[in-house]
């Protein structure tokens, strides 16, 4: 990027507190206009908490945020104005039917009511579900209602759409759908903020992402730069019992590559694996797999590898 | 506190789902006072006399009207919001729009008012169909801009007990331990006039009893005294509870 955009969303030193509970943890970090900017970490790591503050439902206890140049503040209506949100939970409006949820939705916006019919045939369109128009909701599956809260995020036309974890739950079609959209809304120039726990989303759709964990960040960037410079390239995992570590290692001392002991597994990260692997099958270690890197070993390095509770 | 027009979006959202409960709401609205006129008026009534020189229906309609409104905007604000808030999840994508919380409490309380309105006309057709009207054309008129009135009291109470409740079950309490003590220690059914001096005082600290002298007095045009200060006191009241219930209810939902 030789011309970075204007920063919309600038946080330093942003903090948030429930009680004794730190959630968030004097996090500071830039979200260019138009680009997806993604937070990615385990559960409890921040990340909603961090796009509630974004989005102005959740009060900042400590630092600063600013979204267009204004303070995210609860009352903030122009900010609200400006943002869409599609809620990691789902919330329609199980009282209402598909139309009915986007016509009150309008409303809550200061869209008049022609206005709003229009834009509601548009979006419909735009996330497959004209035929539901009157359809109950209970009476949609779980990638539809996913795909009516983007289309209820969009009723606004936000110039920031903030998605916390929008695919959770979902079979492969109805995800990649939804990513198709999201990609087509940041080509029509939204700024796109996203949570997620899966590494393969975060590497479709993010220009940049920063890894947290316990409330800070620990890792900035793009998703195939932190793959790089945290693994290499590639990645040799062996199944071994932890006794023949030492017999193994000393075998490889030549081999410029990291290496991890998790469970049952030795895991090598390499510029390149094809030569260590070789080796490992000359030493009669049939139980041997080299794969690329990924952005999920990346999450695994920097999180740990066991499980978070 | 934070209130604009918007609290009408809040109301018309409310309307839309109303849309599928219509029918079966006014049964009920309709099937509960019937209850209440044709065995306390019309049955117990029959063993009663004259009561104040008219038959007891004259004296039990204003006070049961005045206690429909008072469950049906207290029901609706608590166990209508209550839903709204932790099962629908209505309130999360309210606030993350440009309707702020207090706009959605006050939208809700306002709602509230407007179920308490209709049970308490629904009551006053039954009334008037069995021949007990107000005693005026503005009098009817005054009777329910007072009902919309009595609605936003008991609803933004209702919506305080909302605020902290963990659970359904929580409203129980205030159900059994405030509102049908009040229903019956506020003069609703028989005036209060034979109580000992403690339960005089502690009836005239139930907000119900306010309600129904008033409700009773512009519905027969009887005057009673110090309705004006019955009248100052629930302004008042209404006033201080509105404002406890935005802020209760801004504390458990915006965090």
């Amino acid at each position: 990027m030789s011309d970075p955009s204007p920063a919309l969303v600038t946080a330093s030193g942003l903090t948030k507190k429930y009680g004794d509970l730190v959630a968030v943890d004097g996090i500071s970090f830039e979200i260019r206009e138009g680009e997806c900017f993604g937070f990615l970490g385990p559960n409890g790591a921040g990340k909603t908490t961090t796009v509630r503050m974004i989005h102005c439902v959740s009060p900042v206890t400590a630092g600063s945020l600013l979204v267009g140049g204004l303070p995210a503040a609860i009352d903030n209506r122009d900010l609200k104005k400006m943002t869409g949100v599609i809620p990691q939970e789902i919330n329609l409006d199980n009282d209402l039917t598909v139309h009915e949820n986007l016509i009150v939705f309008a409303r809550f916006f200061d869209i008049g009511r022609r206005e709003a019919k229009a834009r509601i045939a548009e979006l419909l369109r735009f996330v497959e579900l004209e035929a539901k128009s009157g359809s109950k909701i209970s009476e949609l599956s779980t990638g539809m209602k996913r795909r009516l809260l983007i289309a209820r995020a969009l009723i606004n036309r936000p110039r920031l759409i903030v998605a916390d974890e929008p695919t959770t739950g979902l079979d492969p079609q109805a995800r990649h759908l939804i990513w198709q959209r999201l990609r087509q809304l940041k080509s029509q120039g939204a700024t796109l903020v996203l949570t997620t726990q899966y590494m393969e989303e975060a590497q479709q759709l993010c220009d940049r992402i920063v890894v947290m964990y316990q409330g800070k960040i620990l890792k900035e960037g793009t998703p195939s730069r932190l793959v790089e410079d945290e693994i290499g390239r590639e990645v040799v995992e062996v199944r071994v019992p932890p006794e023949d570590d030492a017999r193994i290692l000393g075998q490889l001392a030549s081999f410029p590559c990291a290496h991890e002991r998790v469970g049952d597994t030795l895991y090598f990260y390499c510029r390149e694996g094809h030569a260590l692997m070789r080796k490992l099958l000359e030493l009669d270690l049939p139980n041997t797999l080299n794969r690329p890197a990924t952005l999920e070993d990346v999450f695994l390095k920097l999180t740990g590898r066991s499980l978070h509770e | 506190m934070s209130l604009s027009y918007r609290v009408a979006y809040v109301f018309l959202r409310n309307l839309y789902s109303y849309k599928r409960f219509v029918v079966p709401t006014f049964l009920v609205s309709l099937i509960e006072p019937l209850f209440y006129l044709i065995t306390f008026g019309i049955g117990m009534g029959a063993y009663m006399g004259a009561f104040g020189g008219k038959p007891y229906l004259h004296f039990l309609v204003p006070g049961v009207l005045a206690t429909a409104v008072m469950m049906s905007a207290s029901f609706e604000c608590l166990y209508g919001t209550y839903i709204k808030i932790v099962h629908e999840k209505v309130y999360d994508s309210l606030i993350a729009t440009p309707v702020s919380a207090d706009e959605a409490v006050a939208g809700d309380i306002l709602w509230g008012s407007f179920r308490g309105l209709v049970s308490g006309s629904l009551m006053m057709a039954v009334a008037l169909a069995m021949g007990v009207a107000p005693a005026s054309a503005w009098r009817f008129a005054l009777l329910l801009v007072f009902m919309v009135f009595v609605g936003v009291l008991f609803g933004s109470l209702a919506m305080i007990v909302t605020s902290i409740a963990p659970s359904f079950d929580f409203f129980s309490y205030y159900t059994e331990l405030v509102i049908t003590p009040m229903m019956f220690f506020s003069g609703v059914f028989f005036p209060l006039d034979n109580f000992p001096g403690w339960m005089k005082t502690l009836a005239g600290f139930m907000p119900l009893t306010h309600v129904v002298r008033i409700s009773r007095s512009v519905y027969t045009g009887e005057a009673a005294p110090g309705l004006g200060w019955s009248l100052a006191g629930l302004l008042v009241l209404a006033a201080v509870v509105f404002t406890i219930s935005t802020r209760m209810m801004r504390k458990r939902l915006i965090k």
